[in-house]
């Protein structure tokens, strides 16, 4: 990278000053209220309340941010209520995306789903499609995920856990058996670039099998390099610049070949939920999104043309209104990046759109029912902040992968929201609220400074190699363990009000038997059966795509449809881009 | 007891979720143990390395569903290596309390479920490894 760094910060600050403002408060009646506040909090308030004004909320995942007792105009003197919230739909978006938000279009009710085989993984998309679902949400297993066939010795006895083993585009066809691939929108957690990279090009394969042109698929990968460089832990990495040019090929790809598909979705969920706060998960992924599109500049693309696909992915944890007001603050600072950094000039390139899900670190193993309360709570936050779609974690995750009745559970805990409580009838309800304006300036506020420390050092990826985010999320965590432990963050049953008896034990998934074999023989039968001389010239091709420089998601595609495994693949980009030891956390 | 505790921590096999681990990690380091942590690795290699580094502690981490499998694939390496009976073996992570009795009978002498304290779990490695340095070799 040559010259100076522009800092985002900076940019916008300059913009900012040169708009003219029209402040909502007059001076004369904000004077009038200062006077009265002061009289009351001398008069009325109590000493001891005066002196603890500012509490810091210590909730699981928080901020750490400190609010005052009672909030009122005053807290937000300036507030200029066209350039700071505007209305639904229109700049900057404080307020939603979309003018009637959830009256047109309900939250997608996007469950998770994913274990043993295939076949297993289908007959629950269906279940959960049958029972109301909106939308498709594939989790992978941990070989798939690390990117090792199941038949890898390393692949020993975890086939089918944590989700579905994919091994090749036979078993991608088998997940979606009876599920129309140009109706239904299809979520695929492939967490990293790399396996974005072999695992998206095995379902256009699929798209192409079945006749279904590309530019008809909907749906989303996440293709991260912070899931791939700093959240996983794996045994093998390639390194961060790499990576990072992967993630960049797979959307450039993706954007030219099938236009209505989310060819990244900014992954703040899995970092926080490892350790970091509500502000540094949301900094890292606007960070990166940044980085993005400055690449994506240097290729001669236009900013629209990236920007209008961009989606994120956050998780909602315990301090309900930092929640509501994260979430609009993170859209209205997308907002103003996009539009006065890059200049976007597409309405769609200015939305901050977004996929949550329910905190699973926040689930405890005590007391299991407790955690469909938590979760509700967390989904109705995200609601109240204008998500675009939402996955609600059931109470057993604490245990292992949710049975089907919990996974039930988990959808209706959406359903019952959306229409049972009257909440989507309105939008934005909370927006107004002295505290939530309050709060959203303070938060956007912080994230911005956060980004500003990231470009500072260098931009994000070289954040990544100086280890500078391992090391914040280390802290991150051990900080917050000691915290539960001291009972400073309180948990209902487990360091605060637990249960004097025993309570009775529920019931926990068992993952099906005989995965892992089933899933040899097909293996077996694919590496029989495939023209092998193929497999090779597409390989070789995927080989020669990694060293040129040019995208390499084409040639994945090919390798996809000639019968390549996911190992096969993986191990190319091994060979071409050697390995990276990541900066230790502790 | 004579010198330090010196403790291998490993993820166990492909499982992704490390959090945990490097938090204990941390907490045994922090109580005076000498901590190895070595990533994600398979049974045979964290036998390997905890006889290379002559070990009183293996402890695995499994948030991913592999405890039993890959749990019983370690110890069953560890008396194939003659090691047994020489370290102690414990396991945490996320699992259905019924399997930490599973655990428990293919020979892990301490589990962790989430929940686990600090102090439980310190306290509790010190001890196994206090009355395992006493037993004549």
């Amino acid at each position: 990278m040559t010259g100076k760094r522009i800092r985002t910060k900076e940019v916008l600050q300059a913009k900012m000053a040169e708009r003219e403002t029209t402040p909502l408060y007059n001076p004369e009646a904000l004077k009038k209220l200062r006077t009265e506040f002061d009289r009351w909090r001398q008069s009325t308030v109590r000493e001891e309340d005066r002196e603890n004004w500012f509490e810091i909320p210590r909730t699981v995942l928080g901020s750490g941010i400190p609010r005052e007792m009672l909030y009122s105009p005053l807290s937000n003197p300036d507030l200029d209520y066209l350039r700071d919230l505007g209305y639904s739909g229109q700049e900057p978006y404080t307020r939603g995306i979309h003018p009637n938000m959830y009256r047109g279009k309900a939250f997608t009710m996007r469950q998770l789903t994913g274990f043993g085989g295939p076949e297993e993984t289908n007959q629950r998309i269906k279940f959960m499609l049958a029972h109301g679902g909106t939308g498709v949400n594939v989790l992978f297993d941990l070989p798939t995920i690390q990117m090792y066939d199941s038949d890898d010795p390393i692949s020993k006895g975890q086939v089918g856990m944590s989700g579905v083993a994919i091994d090749s585009v036979e078993d991608m066809d088998i997940v979606f058996k009876d599920i129309p691939l140009d109706e239904v929108t299809v979520s695929l957690v492939t967490h990293y670039p790399s396996n974005t990279a072999i695992l998206f090009p095995m379902y256009l394969a699929l798209a192409e099998r079945r006749g279904i042109p590309w530019t008809k698929l909907r749906g989303s990968v996440q293709n991260d390099i912070t899931l791939e460089e700093v959240v996983r832990s794996g045994p093998e990495y390639i390194p961060p610049r790499d990576c990072f040019r992967i993630q960049c090929d797979n959307i450039e790809f993706i954007r030219e070949h099938v236009p209505q598909w989310n060819f990244v979705t900014y992954n703040g969920y899995n970092l926080r939920e490892f350790g970091t706060s509500a502000v540094t998960e949301m900094a890292v992924a606007v960070a990166n999104a940044i980085e993005t599109v400055e690449e994506m500049l240097r290729r001669g693309r236009d900013v629209d043309w990236v920007a209008e696909r961009i989606a994120f992915f956050w998780s909602p944890a315990s301090d309900f209104f930092e929640e509501v007001a994260r979430l609009r603050a993170v859209r209205r600072l997308w907002y103003k990046i996009m539009k006065h950094r890059f200049e976007a000039k597409h309405h769609r390139s200015l939305w901050m759109r977004c996929h949550v899900q329910t905190s699973g670190v926040s689930l405890r193993m005590e007391e299991p029912l407790n955690n469909i309360i938590r979760a509700a709570y967390q989904a109705l936050s995200a609601v109240f902040g204008g998500a675009q779609s939402l996955h609600v974690d059931s109470y057993d995750e604490a245990y292992s992968v949710p049975t089907e009745e919990a996974a039930l559970l988990s959808l209706r805990t959406q359903q019952i929201i959306q229409e049972e409580t009257g909440v989507t009838d309105v939008v934005d309800p909370l927006g107004g609220s002295f505290y939530v304006e309050a709060l959203t300036n303070e938060i956007e506020k912080r994230i911005l400074d956060e980004v500003d420390e990231i470009e500072k050092m260098g931009g994000y990826v070289t954040a990544i190699e100086k280890g500078w985010l391992h090391q914040k999320i280390a802290n991150y965590f051990c900080e917050e363990r000691r915290r539960i432990e001291e009972g400073v963050i309180k948990i209902v049953g487990y360091n605060v009000h637990q249960a004097p008896l025993a309570l009775p034990a529920i019931n926990v998934f068992r993952y099906p038997e005989g995965v892992e074999e089933r899933q040899r023989e097909r293996l077996a039968k694919l590496r029989r059966q495939r023209d092998n001389q193929k497999v090779e010239a597409a390989l070789t091709a995927l080989e020669n795509g990694c060293k040129s420089g040019k995208n390499v998601m084409g040639h994945a595609v090919e390798c996809a449809k000639v019968g390549c495994t996911e190992g096969e693949m993986f191990r190319v980009f091994k060979r071409v881009f050697g390995q990276w030891k990541p900066p230790s956390l502790w | 007891m004579a010198g330090k505790v010196k403790v291998l921590l490993s993820k166990l096999g492909l499982d992704v979720h490390n959090r945990g681990l490097i938090t204990v990690a941390t907490e045994l380091r922090d109580a005076g143990m000498e901590v190895i942590y070595i990533g994600n690795s398979l049974p045979q290699e964290i036998i390997k390395t905890a006889i290379q580094e002559g070990v009183d502690v293996v402890g695995v981490s499994s948030l991913g569903g592999a405890h039993l499998t890959l749990g019983k694939e370690l110890i069953e390496e560890a008396k194939k290596e003659g090691v047994k009976d020489q370290m102690v073996f414990v396991i945490g992570g996320v699992f259905p309390p019924a399997d930490a009795k599973r655990l428990e009978e293919i020979g892990f002498e301490g589990t962790f479920l989430p929940g686990a304290t600090r102090e439980q779990i310190v306290s509790s490695i010190l001890k196994m490894a206090s009355a395992k340095k006493k037993k004549p070799a």
